[in-house]
């Protein structure tokens, strides 16, 4: 090669050097940056820790009056409390931190009941009995609904759908009980009006012409709910719910927020638990029909075990994404800070808490710092259970690799 | 028995879970197309100009407005209907509730108009007269078409002064607040107020005499008229120009009557600024740190954790950025930035309180994950024999990155970064704290030095939906616009995002699936 010698040595160290400027100029570049997202959680915990330690310029607290019980003027029994203003009528700032740990837990508890099995029976679904097209259209929809702003959800469900629920109780009861039953029916019926029908309405398109299906079922529901709040509820169903149950109903609760952030995160869940369930190597799902087994089957008894901490990482990482979601529940919830067990109540989230108290916080004071505790709260809830996901997921990879080593 | 048992499978077909899975797909559509539809039959149906009804109570009282919705009367078995009759000033509210049972006649007569004002919001009733200032008086047939002349002079006035405010006086009223202003400022600016009096005077300065349905009149000034219609008289045609002419002062005008009413164009200016000034951050820094994760780092196990958290930080709730941009940045930075250098304007912060930059910097932070991930993908993807072919041939390592890997990279950068946009451009939260405002009457973009205020706060899409929506007095009245916001939130966002799909779509057709 004669052209190789033929760059002049200065010309090749200029270019060395600038190489070697570059690269560093990128280490710390890239350095810095991790550094600096990684500086929220530090930052959190400096700011927090004061609280527990005794400083002259900011009152101590001890952890007791944070998390349990206390005895506050004007209440009977020790309560917990959480008024960082200054109650009505004088006396101490309350800050029992408790119900506000029970009002994001009861937020995001409600909303995995919606999303979990909407998510789980949608991934199922696709993985499984889907057509290959709808399916690939089907992804990039509910990544739309994924990008769906917080702020839009939280107005429908705080604005929209909570005085239409406040007026149609008892149709969005029967609405929600007639809709698994009604889904079986129509899966009856197709299995019962085979041939010509099963070409028409494929089950792989079954998702798009059962939506008509729901359709009729809410017409049903129509026609039964005014029936059957007559004959079982006495008129009203609200009234029964509470003279006889003794259900007190808020009209922004934690159903509603249930709803509408099980509507928000169901996508997140779909999206990794599908990945999770059509990794599953071929060679064992065509194994399990070859032997016999329904795609149900297969699914159950061979898919699942295989992807099934797949789908515990998804459903973490939807837990953590409604633990922390603030939009949603600051404007479906009604924000009262409540420890009720009671759906049909409000409650007030820590994030919720922290959007609309800290810009009113004094800097440094102690209401401030334990609201920056709830941030850090959050934050190391949500990091350690996507880390957790995230290493199950890495796990499970390898699982699948091995698996398809080995057949 | 053999036989039975297969007959049966045959007819139970996959069994009932696998139906009640492909239930649970079609709930989940059927919601978002719910929500969609709801979404956009409100949020445009808002601007279309309804017939205005003319309703004759069974007790001969009349009354004139729109149906908004029914309701059941409590504990009996009839409904009513509200409706929206405007005319503030006259009956105290715009709502009327009506029992259904009480209504003996609806009209949709074409002389009914409908007046968009400044002040006390809509007016509906009937134009009797139009008085001029010089004494001549327009009424019976001939109102309407005088009081569409005169309503286009005052428009066309109403907009030179707005010109002359914007571009010349205030301007020079802030130079004169900040001290700085020279005589010929001063002059210039007495001369440019002097203008605008003129032409404020030169408004026709017309009154209309109107009627309500009930029979009070009233006496409006015609300055305070934004718009005036006669829905009932109007054809398809006509209602399609004006519905699309109200889109388009939707678009284009500022909000009045606490956000209730008028437009979101100062919201719009601000997301969009505020977003393409976290691109700006955002863009370098994230692809700074990915290709350091994946082209110069050594890949131990450190970095392998490294990555793990960075993925994680996608993760963690908005409002925690936000709590780290107020601590931080507002705080912290902003706090000794006006110690330094605008002491003389303490206590009023300049720096040390929510503004443009903060709230950019903060939503760079948090998307900088997102453009994280989706370069590292992007640069996964690539061959590693492009690599070793460009190093083979004598490319310095930054040469092989800079020519080779990051083009090649590129469709990957361009989907991270409108991910980012996507996801910024829906977060209130973090903004709450750290800048955005109810009402920002300026843009914090204008032709006076430094062109581009950092320092200001703006207004935000979706926080105008939350303010709208929980801040202001009459939730009902704002409803129609709240929708249509959060219309037009969804529509950007959804723009943003089927572009970054399909963007990854041409990803990986053209590098095919990612190598393990």
């Amino acid at each position: 090669m004669p052209h190789s010698s033929s760059t002049p040595p200065l010309r090749r160290s200029v270019r060395q050097t600038r190489d070697r400027l570059a690269t560093a100029l990128i280490t710390a570049g890239g350095i810095g940056v991790i550094v600096a997202v990684m500086a929220i959680g530090i930052f959190l915990a400096v700011e927090v820790l004061p609280l527990f330690w005794s400083s002259a310029d900011t009152p101590r607290i001890d952890l007791q009056a944070l998390w349990l019980p206390q005895p506050y003027t004007g209440l009977e029994a020790p309560a917990h409390r959480w008024q960082p203003a200054l109650p009505e009528g004088g006396g101490e700032p309350r800050f029992g931190m408790l119900p506000l740990v029970w009002g994001t837990l009861e937020a995001a508890a409600w909303s995995l009941v919606i999303a979990v099995p909407l998510a789980l029976g949608a991934a199922a679904h696709s993985a499984l009995f889907m057509s290959p097209r709808l399916r690939a259209r089907l992804r990039p929809t509910l990544e739309l609904m994924e990008a769906m702003p917080g702020v839009v959800i939280g107005f429908v469900a705080g604005l929209v759908l909570a005085p239409w629920l406040d007026n149609h109780l008892a149709l969005g009861a029967v609405l929600l009980i007639l809709l698994p039953p009604g889904v079986l029916l129509a899966g009856g019926l197709w299995s019962r009006l085979g041939g010509r029908l099963h070409r028409r309405l494929p089950m792989g398109w079954a998702a798009v012409w059962l939506m008509p299906w729901l359709l009729v079922i809410w017409g049903l529901a129509v026609w039964l709910a005014p029936l059957l709040e007559a004959w079982w509820f006495g008129g009203s169903l609200r009234t029964w719910l509470e003279v006889h149950l003794g259900l007190a109903y808020a009209n922004r609760n934690a159903i509603i927020v249930g709803m509408a952030m099980g509507f928000a995160v169901m996508p997140s869940i779909y999206a990794l638990a599908e990945d999770a369930l059509s990794g599953v190597p071929g060679n064992l799902v065509e194994g399990a029909e070859a032997l016999g087994a329904t795609r149900w089957q297969t699914l159950w008894k061979v898919v699942l075990p295989a992807a099934g901490p797949g789908v515990l990482s998804a459903v973490m990482i939807g837990a953590g994404r409604a633990v922390g979601e603030t939009m949603i529940v600051l404007m479906a919830s009604g924000n009262t800070a409540l420890m009720t067990a009671n759906p049909l109540d409000g409650l007030r989230s820590m994030a919720a808490s922290i959007a609309i108290e800290l810009p009113e916080a004094a800097p440094g004071g102690t209401h401030y710092r334990l609201l920056l505790l709830a941030a850090l709260l959050l934050f190391a809830f949500t990091f350690c259970v996507n880390t957790l996901a995230e290493v199950v997921r890495a796990r499970l990879r390898r699982r699948y690799r091995r698996m398809e080593g080995l057949a | 028995m053999h036989h039975w048992q297969r007959s049966k499978r045959k007819s139970a077909g996959e069994g009932p879970w696998a139906w009640l899975a492909a239930g649970s797909v079609a709930t989940s559509l059927a919601l978002l197309a719910l929500l969609l539809g709801l979404l956009a039959v409100r949020g445009l149906g808002h601007f279309w100009p309804a017939d205005v009804a003319l309703v004759t109570l069974d007790d001969g009282r009349q009354l004139a407005g729109r149906a908004v919705k029914e309701a059941p009367l409590p504990g009996r078995e009839a409904r009513e209907r509200l409706y929206r009759d405007g005319n503030r000033d006259v009956d105290g509210d715009i709502w009327e509730w009506v029992a259904l049972e009480r209504i003996q006649d609806i009209a949709h007569p074409e002389d009914l108009v409908v007046l968009e004002r400044r002040r006390w919001g809509e007016f509906i009733g009937r134009l009797v007269a139009i008085e001029t200032a010089s004494g001549e008086r327009f009424s019976g047939d001939a109102a309407w078409p005088a009081l569409k002349e005169r309503l286009a002079v005052v428009e066309d006035g109403r907009r030179q002064i707005a010109q002359l405010r914007e571009e010349t006086i205030q301007p020079l009223v802030r130079r004169v607040e900040a001290g700085q202003a020279s005589a010929e400022d001063r002059a210039a600016l007495a001369s440019a107020q002097s203008q605008v009096n003129a032409r404020q005077a030169a408004l026709p300065d017309d009154t209309l005499v109107l009627e309500s349905v009930g029979g009070r009149s009233l006496r409006q000034p015609l300055t305070d008229v934004v718009r005036a219609l006669q829905p009932n008289a109007m054809g398809p045609v006509d209602k399609l120009a004006t519905w699309g002419q109200g889109v388009w002062r939707f678009l284009s005008e500022g909000p009045r009557a606490a956000n209730t009413a008028g437009g979101v164009w100062p919201a719009i200016f601000g997301t969009v600024l505020m977003v393409v000034l976290m691109s700006i951050f955002v863009m370098p820094f994230g692809v700074l740190a990915a290709v350091y994760l994946n082209e110069v780092a050594h890949q131990g196990r450190l970095i392998r954790w490294v990555r793990i958290g960075v993925r994680n930080l996608a993760g963690v709730p908005s409002i925690v950025y936000g709590v780290f941009g107020l601590g931080v940045f507002v705080y912290g930075i902003g706090g000794h930035l006006d110690d330094w250098f605008f002491a003389s304007r303490l206590p009023s912060p300049t720096f040390g309180t929510g503004g443009l930059l903060w709230a950019s910097l903060t939503l760079a932070l948090l998307t900088l994950p997102v453009v994280i991930v989706a370069t590292e993908e992007g640069l996964a993807r690539i061959p590693e024999s492009q690599r070793e072919g460009a190093l083979a041939l004598g490319a310095t390592r930054t040469e092989m990155l800079w020519r080779v890997v990051l083009p090649m990279a590129m469709p990957a950068m361009l989907t991270g970064v409108i991910l980012a946009v996507a996801r910024a451009a829906g977060e209130v939260a973090p903004l709450m704290l750290v800048g955005v405002a109810k009402m920002a009457p300026q843009v914090p973009l204008d032709g006076e030095f430094p062109f581009l205020h950092l320092d200001r706060k703006f207004m935000h899409l979706g926080y105008h939906i939350f303010d709208a929506a929980f801040r202001s007095g009459d939730v009902q009245a704002a409803m129609p616009l709240i929708y249509a916001t959060a219309l037009l939130l969804v529509v950007v966002i959804l723009v943003l995002n089927l572009t970054a799909i399909f963007l990854r779509h041409y990803l990986r057709g053209r590098h095919g699936t990612l190598p393990h």
